[in-house]
């Protein structure tokens, strides 16, 4: 089944003088995972937010598990994980892990809901998933930057997503981490979620076919699966360095 | 309500007036602070300031107006800062110098054509002079303004943490936003009659502040913020009364002098000495 389906899109930011993705068609189906690569500027962030209708997609269609992301994009982010990637919070944040992960549950309940206890028992589930049980009391901002990088994983696992989008997910993360984290991505999509990843890093990848979808000049200019050895050497290969 | 306690019904009045005005205000001053939006506070206040000149001058209820300008300024701010891709703040300062010119045109006409206004009783506040129906009104409001926060807790709790994420997670960000622009328009507004425009700024930034130097969660900053709001308040009450002091400046300067100490005893600035 098709969890994704972009038909020709083009999604532009207000001043541009042209649009960051021009004509870009991608259809993503259960269980896939996908590397999204390629230089800087290539619009691969702006890909993922066309995706949850957070950029403006002014021309084509965009499908996210059958709901027009152009007409319901909050409709269509309730039920997409997005991993941002960047983000900064101060050491006096007063949010604990805790309330972050619980944060990624808030708008799939909708208004005037409280959470109630499957909602507490599934955030438990995503804090022991990253191992962050110690840390679930601590306000985010004292955290480290890798401490909250895997707090924002959890927060999207916490929502059970039918899709997970992440960007750049390993930027703040040491080796071992990043291992964890690619282990915890792996056990979601052999469930049958689909992971599309912006990322660099190709050291720690799962032991599976990875699909590569490379991007240069917002469009998709190589799209093939492989083993998880040749994605470097073919992401190398075919983004045209800036 | 507070009869049984103070008998001066003066004095009665502007306390409860100013516990009512500590609980909208001081609630709302922890969405303000947290979310940047401080100078939310000063804008609003002159909006309501500029709609309570043109009441008077076109012989309208002053409050009615203030009310209506305010939530106008407001209904304006979140459409026109998503338009314009400016922050919020900047799109205050926008109003801020709109508001602030209609007021000073309204009062400079009325000087013209001989019509005595004067504006002081805007700017401080006056807090001798309340009726009770005001008083209801404040009630009513602190009521809404409690149960607006507990209705959209958890979007305001993911509002105020990052508006990206929350916006990311599914939420109606803007629905929930412009609901907290509204509420703070009417709040101040209607506050405006006790302490004044200008130091209705004080009333919505510095509780929170203070509250701030000493919380580690929004749940006890939001207690906190009112209780420290009411206390102080109410000690000024008594104490311009007692004293013969104007107690609307007495008070801002009251929440300066407990922001002060504040800071200086907050538990957030120290630094451990222990070794292991």
């Amino acid at each position: 089944m098709n969890k994704v389906e972009l038909e020709g899109i083009y999604t532009a930011y207000e001043g541009g003088a042209r649009p960051v993705i021009r004509g870009l068609s991608l259809t993503v189906r259960a269980g896939e995972y996908v590397i999204v690569g390629g230089p800087n500027g290539a619009g691969k962030t702006t890909l993922l937010e066309s995706i949850n209708g957070l950029a403006k997609v002014t021309h084509g269609s965009v499908r996210v598990c059958g709901i027009d992301a152009r007409k319901a994009g909050h409709e269509v982010r309730k039920r997409v994980g997005y991993v941002l990637q960047s983000f900064y919070f101060d050491p006096f944040t007063p949010f604990t892990v805790e309330q972050v992960v619980m944060m990624g549950r808030y708008g799939r309940m909708g208004f005037f809901r409280r959470p109630q206890k499957p909602d507490h028992e599934v955030v438990d589930r995503a804090i022991g998933l990253l191992g962050l049980e110690d840390l679930r009391k601590r306000p985010i901002g004292t955290l480290s930057g890798g401490q909250q990088q895997k707090a924002m994983i959890a927060q999207n696992i916490a929502k059970e997503p039918d899709i997970m989008l992440l960007d750049e997910p390993f930027s703040n993360l040491d080796f071992s981490t990043r291992e964890f984290v690619t282990r915890v991505l792996e056990g979601l999509a052999a469930k049958g979620m689909p992971i599309l990843m912006v990322s660099h890093a190709f050291d720690d990848l799962p032991d599976r076919k990875i699909r590569i979808a490379i991007m240069n000049d917002g469009k998709i200019t190589y799209d093939d699966t492989c083993d998880s050895c040749e994605v470097e050497a073919i992401v190398r290969k075919t983004s045209r360095m800036n | 309500m507070l009869e049984f306690l103070i008998p001066n019904n003066i004095v009665c009045h502007a306390v409860e007036a100013m516990l009512f005005a500590s609980i909208s205000c001081g609630i709302l001053g922890v969405v303000i602070a947290r979310m940047n939006i401080s100078s939310i506070g000063f804008t609003m206040s002159h909006s309501a300031f500029a709609g309570a000149a043109a009441g008077i001058f076109l012989g309208l209820n002053p409050l009615l107006t203030g009310i209506l300008f305010s939530v106008l300024v407001a209904t304006l701010l979140g459409p026109v800062s998503d338009r314009t891709r400016m922050s919020v703040d900047t799109t205050l300062g926008v109003m801020f110098a709109m508001s602030m010119a209609v007021a000073i045109f309204f009062i400079s006409y009325m000087q013209y054509l001989g019509r005595g206004f004067s504006a002081s009783g805007l700017l401080f506040g006056d807090v001798m002079s309340l009726y009770r129906e005001e008083i209801y009104a404040l009630a009513v409001l602190s009521i809404v303004t409690v149960a607006f926060i507990a209705l959209f807790y958890k979007e305001i709790l993911a509002l105020m943490f990052n508006v990206k994420l929350a916006e990311a997670s599914g939420i109606r960000t803007k629905v929930v936003f412009y609901g907290i622009l509204f509420i703070i328009a009417v709040s101040v507004a209607l506050n405006i009659d006790i302490v004044g425009g200008l130091l209705i700024y004080v009333w919505l930034v510095t509780p929170a502040a203070i509250a701030y130097q000493f919380c580690y969660s929004m749940r006890n900053m939001f207690i906190v913020a009112p209780a420290i709001a009411a206390v102080i308040s109410a000690f000024g009450v008594w104490a311009g009364f007692e004293y013969t002091l104007p107690v609307g400046p007495l008070i801002a300067v009251l929440f300066t002098v407990a922001f002060a100490l504040a800071v200086i005893l907050s538990p957030k600035r120290r630094i451990t000495s222990n070794k292991s």
